[in-house]
């Protein structure tokens, strides 16, 4: 029984962020490094909780959610690929005008900075209690999730064929491993870039979908609160390869599960929150080790002064 | 000298197109809200010169703006994506508080270097690990600042939170440093850090160390093109790891000269992203320090005008947080338009 909660809780914390490590791993096999995902994530986020209190259907919030994710994705793209503006600066500044947009709305619109906490909202669709529980353990954890919880499993091998198995898959990645070998492949590596980026939105989309109307139902100004980069933390932890990045997904959200049942050992819960951090860095900095080491002697070949 | 003019006008000039969309585009968007724009503009902008209180908030907004923008200058000329200003800033304001509030008893003319020093050298290990980790194994910069970011924030909350908390106060406020180590305030402005002096300063010093001085040459070529930089034999790891230290030492200095000048003491919250904001200035500025000075100046206007715009009309503060997130969106695009693949 607490082996299923604790299962349950772990893949209620890991699914934002392993929705959110896909996302950044599409686009880091398009050689981008996203960091627009929290402000993606931040701003379907809100579309859901303002439409789904504006027009009570759940299903209209959940596709203006994604629709707005998507849609942010795209002015990245079109800014950064049509009028090569820098990437990471551009991203920052969709993280900015997510964090400032939706508190300008805040105040303007529903003259509430702190949050949007509509006094009814629709509910999505839950696994229903009792359905599961023929299977042991797992079928228990698996009750009461949202249907997003299920589309982010699913995201998992999907994400593995797309790259690996389909034709554009496989262009995007190499539009992402060397750019002029693709160009002049006849690759148009601008529209997979451009795809790359939709299609971090789309995750993204149903990331802020996930946080806003799984159980909260309401809308908090920085209620993404770095879910984005420990997603990418997490893509980077795991060498971009789809199921590398959800095990990563999965173990830092065992750690924020873990994270408050770990002061009974008096250790404080910053230091549990700052492992995907560290991971991140150390994972990183230990593949590119490994690259370094296998690459010495032509390194050393190469006479550098 | 008229090359060195010529360079301060293209630094100045450029900023001034970027600003001027972004305001133009705030501007229809007040309009929008209120029915006098003009006066909401006007606060906004000028409400900082209505008084002398006014004026001293504004320069106690510009010095960390001014300090981290310098130091993001010298990580950029070096070829160095420095995205970690925050966590420098942070880093530079806890140890300067550690520092002040466990050593309490020594003399202030020893507490005062000590607590500037200790900030300083907290912010520069935090530009040095991002450095040597690109130079020796190409870690990518970018990755390593970001993630360095939110493990400071995250340590500063504990120290803050668990080890300097002040009990009596109410949120994560660290105790009160020493009162004979808060820094003067300005000559002729009270109310106003005389920090801002040191930045002012600052600014001047790093024209000249970048753009007057061999180390600057190597620094900057180092930046500009990094083979051609070895082959003519700049030890261009190096000036890379220096460019570095002296931008994590700016941020920390930052964060350090807050504490004493203007916050007394450490609050989780007292950045109001400080790290990117600085960033975008120096941007702004073309990566030019005299320029980032002016940036920041600006910024702090806007900054600061937010909350007097909200007060005299009811055009949301925020404005100023969405209008910062479209200029650094725009800031890097050309309207000239790219490659297309």
């Amino acid at each position: 029984m607490t082996v299923s909660s604790l299962l349950a809780s772990v893949l209620e914390q890991s699914t934002p962020i392993l929705l959110a490590a896909l996302a950044a791993m599409i686009t880091l096999r398009a050689n981008i490094l996203n960091v627009a995902v929290e402000g993606m994530m931040l701003v379907a986020a809100f579309t859901a909780i303002a439409v789904g209190s504006m027009t009570g259907s759940a299903a209209l919030a959940f596709f203006a959610a994604v629709a707005a994710a998507i849609l942010l994705s795209q002015l990245l793209a079109l800014l950064t690929l049509r009028f090569s503006a820098d990437f990471i600066v551009a991203g920052l500044g969709i993280n900015l005008l997510a964090a400032g947009g939706t508190l300008f709305m805040l105040e303007r619109f529903y003259n509430s900075p702190g949050g949007l906490r509509p006094t009814s909202f629709p509910d999505v669709w839950h696994v229903p209690e009792g359905s599961l529980s023929f299977i042991p353990i797992v079928g228990k954890a698996f009750e009461g999730q949202s249907f997003i919880v299920i589309l982010a499993l699913a995201a998992v091998p999907l994400s593995a064929v797309f790259l690996y198995l389909t034709p554009t898959g496989a262009n995007l990645r190499a539009a992402g491993e060397d750019e002029h070998a693709a160009r002049s492949a006849g690759i148009r590596v601008a529209w997979m870039k451009a795809l790359a980026v939709g299609i971090s939105g789309l995750l993204s989309g149903l990331a802020g979908a996930q946080l806003a109307m799984d159980k909260l139902h309401f809308f908090l100004p920085d209620m993404t609160s770095g879910r984005g980069f420990i997603g990418l933390a997490a893509t980077l932890f795991g060498g971009g390869q789809p199921w590398m990045t959800a095990a990563a997904s999965f173990l830092f959200g065992f750690f924020g599960a873990l994270g408050d049942r770990l002061q009974v050992f008096a250790i404080p819960s910053q230091f549990v929150l700052m492992l995907p951090y560290v991971a991140a860095i150390v994972g990183l900095t230990f593949a590119r080790w490994r690259v370094h080491r296998r690459n010495r002697p032509a390194r050393i070949a190469e006479s550098k002064p | 000298m008229r090359e060195a003019t010529l360079s301060l006008f293209r630094a100045l000039g450029a900023p001034l197109v970027a600003i001027a969309i972004t305001m133009a585009l705030g501007f229809l968007l007040v309009a929008s809200i209120t029915d006098d724009p003009v006066q909401a503009y006007r606060d906004l902008l000028f409400a900082n010169f209505d008084s002398l209180g006014n004026f001293a908030l504004f320069l106690n907004r510009a010095t960390p703006l001014t300090l981290i923008a310098l130091g993001v200058i010298f990580a950029f000329r070096a070829g160095i994506f420095n995205v970690g200003g925050e966590g420098q800033l942070y880093a530079g304001a806890i140890a300067a508080t550690v520092v002040g509030v466990f050593l309490a008893d020594l003399p202030a003319v020893l507490l005062l270097p000590l607590a500037v020093a200790t900030g300083i050298i907290a912010g520069a290990i935090l530009g040095w690990i991002p450095a040597v980790l690109k130079v020796r194994l190409a870690v990518d910069e970018v990755v390593t600042t970001l993630m360095l970011n939110t493990i400071v924030l995250l340590f500063t909350s504990y120290l803050a939170n668990q080890v300097i908390r002040d009990t009596a106060a109410y949120g994560a406020v660290s105790r009160v440093v020493p009162q004979a180590i808060w820094l003067p305030p300005m000559p002729g402005v009270p109310g106003a850090t005389s920090g801002f002096l040191v930045a002012v300063v600052l600014a001047v010093v790093a024209w000249v160390v970048l753009f007057r001085t061999e180390w600057g040459a190597q620094v900057r070529a180092a930046g500009t093109n990094l083979r051609f930089a070895y082959a003519v034999g700049v030890p261009a790891d190096r000036r890379i790891i220096g460019a570095m230290l002296v931008a994590g030492g700016l941020a920390g200095l930052a964060g350090a000269l807050y504490v004493l000048g203007i916050g007394h003491r450490f609050e989780q919250n007292f950045s109001p992203a400080y790290g990117l904001v600085g960033l975008t200035c120096a941007l702004l500025a073309r990566i030019h320090p005299i320029g980032a000075l002016a940036t920041a100046l600006f910024y702090a206007m806007m900054l600061n005008g937010a909350a007097y715009m909200q007060i005299s009309t009811d055009v949301p503060r925020s404005l100023v947080n969405l209008l910062t997130g479209l200029l650094v969106l725009l800031m890097t695009a050309r309207l000239t338009a790219g490659r297309r693949g």
